[in-house]
Order: C-alpha cells, then sequence, then structure tokens
C-alpha cells in the first residue's frame, strides 16, 4: 500500500489468510491483509480486538496456535517463514525476531529466579560478569543484584514487561513485535515502558511492529500507523496524519473515540454496533455493516485498497465521503 | 531460613497425626469381634488359660492402661512380642521388611526410568496423533488391569517356560543381594505396571499443562528448541504432581503389596500384616500401623519441602504470611 521504497521491504506480508479452525467452528482472523515494511519503520497496528492485529505479529515468527491454518506469502528479512523447516524458523526467532507480549508477568518462567531466566535466555553464550546486571540497568531497574535474585512473582508487572524487554532487546533483534506491551500497565508505567522500547529499538535500528490500542501513544512514536478491521488493512499512512485525518469511516470512528479530542464534559462517541466475527471471507467490506456510509456495493463487493493522499485506503466510497460528511454536518446527527 | 521456621511446627503436626493413628488403630483392634484367645488357644480353651494368656501379654489390665505402657516400651524401642510366633514384633519385621523394601525399590525405579520418560514423551507429541492416542491406550490399560490378574498371568508364564527368571523361592536381599534380584523382578515389574501407568498419565497432563503456559510461548519465541523448552521451562515446572504422586506409590509400597506378595509367595510386610490381622495378634497390627503411618508422614513432609523449592509460589515456609 503505502510504500516508500517498497523493493527493500524487510517485512512482507501478501493476501495472509488466517483461521482458527475448531470442531465447533472456524473463525477467521486474517481475511487476506496485505502490508509491506521496509527495515528500521516504527509501525503502530491498531483496531480493535478481533482486528487480527495479534494474528498478524505472531503469524511473523509463525508462533500461531496449532489449530491455526495460515495461508498467503509471509517474508521476514527474506525468509519465507511459512514454509521454513521447524528448525529454520527457530533460527529466524532467534536471529531476527523480537516479541514482547502483553502478559509480561506470565511470559517469564515461575519457578527461576530473573537470573537465571536472563542467563538461559542468553545462551549458549554464557553471560560475562556484571553482564546480567548491566542488561537490568539498561532497562532502569533500580538495585539490579537484588532483582536478579527474584522470582516472578515477587515482582511488579512494570518491572517484569521491563525484563521482558531486556530479554528480548539483548540480541539486538532486527524486528521487534510488541502486542499491547503496556495494556495492563498503570498509566505512569506506561509512558516510560513505551519510551523505553522506542528508545532501545532505536539504539539497536530495529523495525518495530506496535500493536496497540493506544493511538496516542501511536501518533507519539510510530512513524507510520496501519488500521486494521475484520482481519485487512484499511487504512495505511504517515501515524501523525492519519490520527490528525482520518479518510477511511472506521479510521475517523477509531479517531473520534480519543478522549483527548473532546471538551471537557462532552459525551464520547462509541462505534455502533459490535466488532464483527469473520467465519470466512466477507463478502464485502467487513465494516459495511458499522458504517454510517455504507451503500449496496459495500456488503457485497470486497473493496480494494486504493491510494489516496499517499496512503493506502480500503473503501469502496473514499472519494464520496467527504461529500457525504459536510452534507451531514449541515443536517445534524450523522449516525 | 524460612524451612528452620517452618520445620518444628510441620514436625509437631506430624506428631499428632502418629498419637491419633496409634489410638485408633489401639481402639481398632481391641474392638474386632473374635478374640486372639479363641485363635490361639482355641474356641475350647478354659476360661483360666485365657486369663493366664491375657496376664501373660497384659491384657487383663484396662485399655487406657495397656495403651500406656504400649507406648512407653516403643519409645524404648520394643514394640511388644508376637502372640503368634512368641518372637519380639521388631524381630518379625526386621526379617521381612528387607523383601518389602526390595520390592519397593525395584517397582519405583522400574517407575521413575519408565514411567516420567513415556509421559514426557507422549506429553510432548502433538495431541490427537498416534503416539498420544497410543500413550493413553497403554496407560488406561496398565492401570486398570487387576495386579491378581497380571501377577497370576506372569506367575504362569515364567513357570511354565524357562525364560531365565524364577517364580517363588525368593532370596531376602539382607541375605544375598546379588541373589535377591532375579527372585523380586518379576512381582517388582508386577507392581510397577500400575505405576508406571498412573505416572505417565499424570506425568503426561502436567506436561501438556505447562506447554500451555505464556512462558513456554514466550521461550518458543525466542527460538528456543524443544529440547532446551522442556529441560528448563517444562519438567521443573511439571513436576509437583509427579512428585506428590511417586511419594505417595511409594509409601504405599512400603506399606507391603498385600496380593503380589501372596501370589508370588513372597514373605514381606503385608501379607504378615494380613495374616495378624486374622490371627488377632494385636503388637503385630499395631506396630505394622504405626510404620505405615509413619513412612507417610515422611513423604507427605518431604513432598511439601521439595514443592517449596519447586515451585516458590506454593512455598510452604512462607504460608504463615497470609493464612
Amino acid at each position: 500500500m503505502s510504500a516508500p521504497n517498497a523493493s527493500a521491504a524487510q517485512i512482507v506480508v501478501e493476501n495472509a489468510v488466517v483461521d482458527y479452525v475448531t470442531p465447533s467452528r472456524t473463525v477467521r482472523a486474517l481475511d487476506g491483509a496485505t502490508l509491506r515494511i521496509p527495515a528500521g519503520q516504527r509501525v503502530g497496528v491498531v483496531g480493535e480486538s478481533g482486528s487480527g492485529k495479534s494474528t498478524l505479529g505472531l503469524l511473523l515468527g509463525r508462533l500461531l496456535p496449532s489449530l491455526a491454518t495460515a495461508t498467503g506469502a509471509v517474508d521476514v528479512a527474506g525468509s519465507p517463514v511459512l514454509e521454513l523447516t521447524p528448525a529454520a524458523i527457530a533460527r529466524l526467532r532467534r536471529s531476527e525476531l523480537a516479541f514482547i507480549a502483553q502478559d509480561a508477568v506470565g511470559s517469564l518462567n515461575p519457578t527461576l529466579r530473573i537470573g537465571r531466566q536472563l542467563s538461559l535466555a542468553m545462551r549458549p553464550a554464557k553471560p560475562a560478569p556484571g553482564e546480567l546486571v548491566a542488561m537490568l540497568e539498561r532497562v532502569r531497574i533500580r538495585d539490579p543484584e537484588r532483582v536478579l535474585r527474584l522470582f516472578p512473582h515477587e515482582i511488579s508487572g512494570g518491572m517484569a514487561q521491563r525484563i521482558a524487554i531486556a530479554m528480548a532487546m539483548h540480541r539486538a533483534p532486527r524486528i521487534l513485535v510488541a502486542d499491547e506491551p503496556t495494556a495492563a500497565l498503570d498509566t505512569q508505567v506506561r509512558d516510560e515502558v513505551t519510551r523505553l522500547v522506542f528508545e532501545l529499538a532505536r539504539e539497536a535500528g530495529s523495525t518495530v511492529l506496535w500493536l496497540s490500542h493506544d493511538l496516542i501513544a501511536v501518533a507519539k512514536w510510530c512513524d507510520r500507523i496501519v488500521v486494521m478491521y475484520g482481519g485487512r488493512v484499511v487504512e495505511d499512512g504517515v501515524a501523525a496524519e492519519v490520527i490528525a485525518r482520518p479518510r477511511h469511516p472506521y479510521t475517523a470512528a477509531l479517531a473520534a473515540s480519543l478522549p483527548a479530542r473532546l471538551a471537557p464534559g462532552e459525551r464520547l462517541p462509541a462505534i455502533t454496533g459490535s466488532p464483527l466475527v469473520l467465519t470466512g471471507p466477507a463478502a464485502g467490506c467487513a465494516f459495511a455493516p458499522r458504517c454510517p456510509f455504507a451503500a449496496e456495493q459495500c456488503s457485497t463487493v470486497r473493496p480494494e485498497p486504493v491510494i489516496r493522499e499517499s496512503r493506502g485506503i480500503l473503501c469502496h466510497r473514499i472519494d464520496e465521503i467527504p461529500a457525504l460528511v459536510a452534507a451531514g454536518a449541515t443536517s445534524g446527527e450523522t449516525s | 531460613m524460612r524451612l528452620l521456621l517452618w520445620l518444628p511446627g510441620r514436625l509437631l503436626g506430624a506428631l499428632v497425626v502418629l498419637v491419633g493413628v496409634s489410638i485408633l488403630i489401639f481402639a481398632a483392634v481391641r474392638s474386632l469381634p473374635g478374640g486372639y484367645a479363641d485363635v490361639i488357644l482355641g474356641s475350647l480353651s478354659s476360661p483360666e488359660a485365657r486369663a493366664a494368656l491375657a496376664e501373660q501379654y497384659g491384657l487383663d489390665k484396662s485399655i487406657p492402661e495397656q495403651y500406656l505402657l504400649w507406648v512407653l516400651s516403643a519409645l524404648r524401642g520394643d514394640f511388644g512380642t508376637s502372640m503368634v510366633s512368641q518372637l519380639p514384633v521388631t524381630d518379625e519385621f526386621a526379617s521381612r521388611l528387607p523383601l518389602t523394601l526390595g520390592l519397593g525399590v525395584i517397582a519405583i525405579a522400574l517407575t521413575v526410568l519408565i514411567g516420567i520418560p513415556l509421559g514426557v514423551y507422549t506429553g510432548t507429541r502433538s495431541t490427537g496423533g498416534r503416539s498420544s492416542v497410543l500413550g493413553r491406550l497403554v496407560s488406561s490399560i496398565g492401570i486398570s488391569v487387576p495386579e491378581f490378574v497380571l501377577a497370576s498371568v506372569i506367575v504362569f508364564l515364567f513357570s511354565r517356560f524357562a525364560l531365565g527368571l524364577r517364580v517363588g523361592n525368593v532370596v531376602s536381599p539382607a541375605t544375598d543381594l546379588a541373589a535377591s534380584i532375579p527372585t523380586l523382578i518379576l512381582p517388582g515389574v508386577v507392581l510397577a505396571v500400575f505405576c508406571i501407568a498412573s505416572t505417565a498419565r499424570t506425568t503426561r497432563d502436567a506436561v501438556l499443562g505447562v506447554l500451555v503456559e505464556p512462558h513456554v510461548g514466550a521461550a518458543v519465541a525466542r527460538g528456543e528448541s524443544k529440547g532446551f523448552i522442556i529441560r528448563h521451562h517444562v519438567l521443573r515446572n511439571a513436576s509437583i504432581p509427579i512428585l506428590t504422586l511417586v511419594a505417595t506409590l511409594t509409601a504405599y509400597l512400603l506399606g507391603g503389596a498385600v496380593i503380589v506378595e501372596t501370589v508370588f509367595d513372597v514373605p514381606g510386610l503385608g501379607s504378615y500384616l494380613v495374616q495378624a490381622l486374622g490371627r488377632r495378634d494385636y503388637a503385630v497390627i499395631q506396630s505394622g500401623v504405626l510404620l505405615a503411618t509413619v513412612v507417610f508422614v515422611v513423604m507427605s513432609l518431604l513432598v511439601d519441602v521439595l514443592t517449596g523449592l519447586i515451585d516458590p509460589r506454593v512455598s510452604v515456609a512462607k504460608k504463615g504470611r497470609w493464612a
């Protein structure tokens, strides 16, 4: 879509389809997602729960649960992820990728001390004396000697997330996938942890895929924003511009629900309807049932991405909407 | 450090259990219908002979008095005399304990060496695969085949065809360790079948439970190999239920395996205690039950300590802080 130096893309996801197949039903998490990310870019991937952003993140490391089936092309640092042998995908995860999860305490082994886990994660290299302490100092943990001796249940969520970040960034990964790493943290800690991730990623020169609900953090830290809905990318462009002037109706609705945009006392607009659960390919635009501008073709014809103002947008009526908004604004309510 | 504070309390608890069990068993044997005198002297014996017998074993005294005397002499290491053989209970036990121990050691060794690796193997293969179905089938059969059936089949096979191992004519490990092993292998294997099957099943479930934990997912995402993850992030975390089961099985085996001892004609503790029960041999029954209780109490103490060391979250030593 928006393709600055698309030829040098480090991550290429082409028409990725992922289904979660259970005996009772099939849920489609990615419905033909397409995305190219050049090395070093910091990309915020946003969307409601169920939009497919976590699945996209897992897909890059082929970390989907065993009940998932994936088709399409996924290329990470030149390797075709879906075709690699188990040993090769493990090597790719080790050498190129790093993941940070939301549940930081859960991502640590509850039976091992922090120091032991860090040195296990460094294998086959053995930590030099003082190296573990330095690792914790890099993620700004106070009193690292003491923390190394603690067990995961003895530390706070924020500290656990710093330790997970230290583990992830230790190898200076080329690609960092962070799936809502701050969602479980309180506001103050959230800002510190976010800053830490982006600073360490900048030092290491890592590409960042920041999967988030937090549009404000994405606007602040990311170069680019990718908005997902119903397992497809619906809008893709420069982060600050897209959030300031969203074009896709879904992005507009997301941006309108930002509390910071409102005057005190004003009611937050909610997106009407509930997020959809796909069980197969969407017949038309997945957002059509909730879209205030939906026309007949929206629910019957699958939209293809178009480029407007150097953004990729997935909408049939993209060129008509400004006029519709203007008309709606004069007559009062739009929805 | 915390352990040192916790241990005395736990030992006190164990002592209370022992005293409670000793009182219960003491009362229980005395309330059994059919007196010891009928067994030893016959039902037509004279009242005088019965009175003399009661006096000989101190059974003419009041029951609380008998209990105190028994406890006091037990504390001195004297557990009384068997009314049937006229020998001290300690001697009777000493001649049988090595056989029971030998059987127990063989069965537990096989359990640990076969059951745990089998469980880890089936637990780490993909679920629904052939190996996992096979694993479940084998463990179900192993758990559900009754010991007397398996024991009889083995006795038949090995006594009918010379397959290198003997049935019967058991040699005690106390007299000749090397010679005893071939004679104890078959009953040991029969005992081990149930233990292996249940341990494999428990291990498999525990491993499957740990494999879906997020920290294992995190290790996979770091690109760790399967073997590395199993060694460092699965086995230790899965070991608590396995440890609990193996300890329980050990305690159970050390109490004597009545059926296997009977079928294979092994003069061990289990069959001896059942005989003693039939003969109303009070001192033997009391001491046997007490011994089994001690074994269980010690095992559960051991499991508690190890559980706390394996998983700090369930450290028993710290319970006081929240309880």
